[in-house]
């Protein structure tokens, strides 16, 4: 049988890569989360903070090192 | 978003802001449910269109809107859809608990079917994973807003594409988040049958009248024709791919 179009795409190993890397700040939010609901009520927060994790913090040592 | 604050009631300083009514203020007339209607949509649709000039913004606005107006006729209160027709059209296959304040709204919420309902939406989401990717970004989303390259000028293409990553990455782990808070640590039972969960107080609408159910399948069968119109008309208009060039 063969697989509809969604099912047989599969992500590269680079993608999984940074896959992982959302992975693991969506641990961190909802662990946080979850003891602190109202980190989860607003969008914008999510927003800035995924801009923090993903984006300025990884810039940022970039430049350290 | 903006009005649901005053729905579960604030507490500034000495001042307890809440609605003496939430569910009527919420999704009712007089009140703010005029809100959840595909009317407003358009409205703010064509306002969006006019001062931003981005047809793509309204467009976008307008399916955000309608999408919501419409996922919540599926509670037991429902949204006056049609307004200024100020009828509920509800399904009532989750409960509406607004009322009962934001901390039992979501433990009934996400114990019930409309977290189920949330639920599909991520999967389908992860089903559609290509459209989260630097490439799908850079080649259909970047190219399709002159907000984007406009925003360049001030923040790399990396953190654009983290920005534009944000709505699923938020939309999927507020879900796992409530859902562990609801059921991990606080054991809020599930139900997931029809109008659920059964254990809250749920807010109801009236059930729609004979001559309503008409009323509603005059308008849906009217929306359907003139979209149907719309699309031939449309079709007329743009040249076939065997279409010759007039001398």
């Amino acid at each position: 049988m063969r697989l509809p179009g969604v099912l047989r795409d599969r992500p590269s190993k680079q993608q999984l890569a940074v896959f992982a890397g959302y992975a693991i700040a969506a641990a961190v939010y909802v662990t946080v989360g979850v003891f602190y609901t109202d980190f989860l009520l607003s969008v914008f927060v999510g927003a800035a903070y995924l801009l923090l994790v993903a984006w300025l913090v990884p810039a940022g040592v970039r430049r350290l090192f | 978003m903006m009005s649901k604050w005053f729905v579960y009631g604030i507490h500034i300083g000495g001042w307890d802001l809440k609605a003496s009514d939430p569910v009527q203020f919420h999704r009712g007339w007089p009140g703010v449910g005029f809100t959840h209607s595909l009317l407003y949509g358009v409205v703010i649709a064509l306002l969006v269109w006019k001062f931003s000039g981005s047809k793509t913004w309204a467009v976008s606005f307008l399916i955000g809107q309608w999408a919501h107006a419409i996922t919540d006729i599926g509670d037991t209160v429902g949204t006056m859809l049609f307004f200024p027709w100020t009828i509920h059209i509800h399904l009532g296959a989750w409960a509406y608990a607004g009322q009962t304040g934001r901390v039992t709204d979501a433990a009934a919420y996400f114990s019930g079917p409309g977290g189920i309902w949330d639920a599909v939406w991520i999967v389908y989401g992860i089903f559609s994973w290509r459209v989260l990717t630097r490439s799908y970004f850079e080649t259909h989303v970047y190219t399709a807003d002159q907000f984007w390259t406009k925003a360049n000028r001030y923040a790399s293409k990396t953190a654009l594409l983290v920005f534009y990553r944000a709505a699923f990455f938020y939309g999927t782990s507020r879900w796992i988040a409530w859902t562990l808070w609801a059921h991990v640590v606080h054991h809020y039972p599930y139900d997931l049958s029809w109008g659920g969960p059964h254990w809250v107080h749920a807010a109801h609408s009236k059930s729609l009248s004979g001559p309503q159910y008409v009323g509603v399948a005059a308008i849906v069968a009217a929306i359907v024709a003139v979209a149907y119109a719309s699309r031939l008309v449309l079709a007329r208009r743009e040249p076939g791919p065997d279409a010759v060039e007039p001398e």
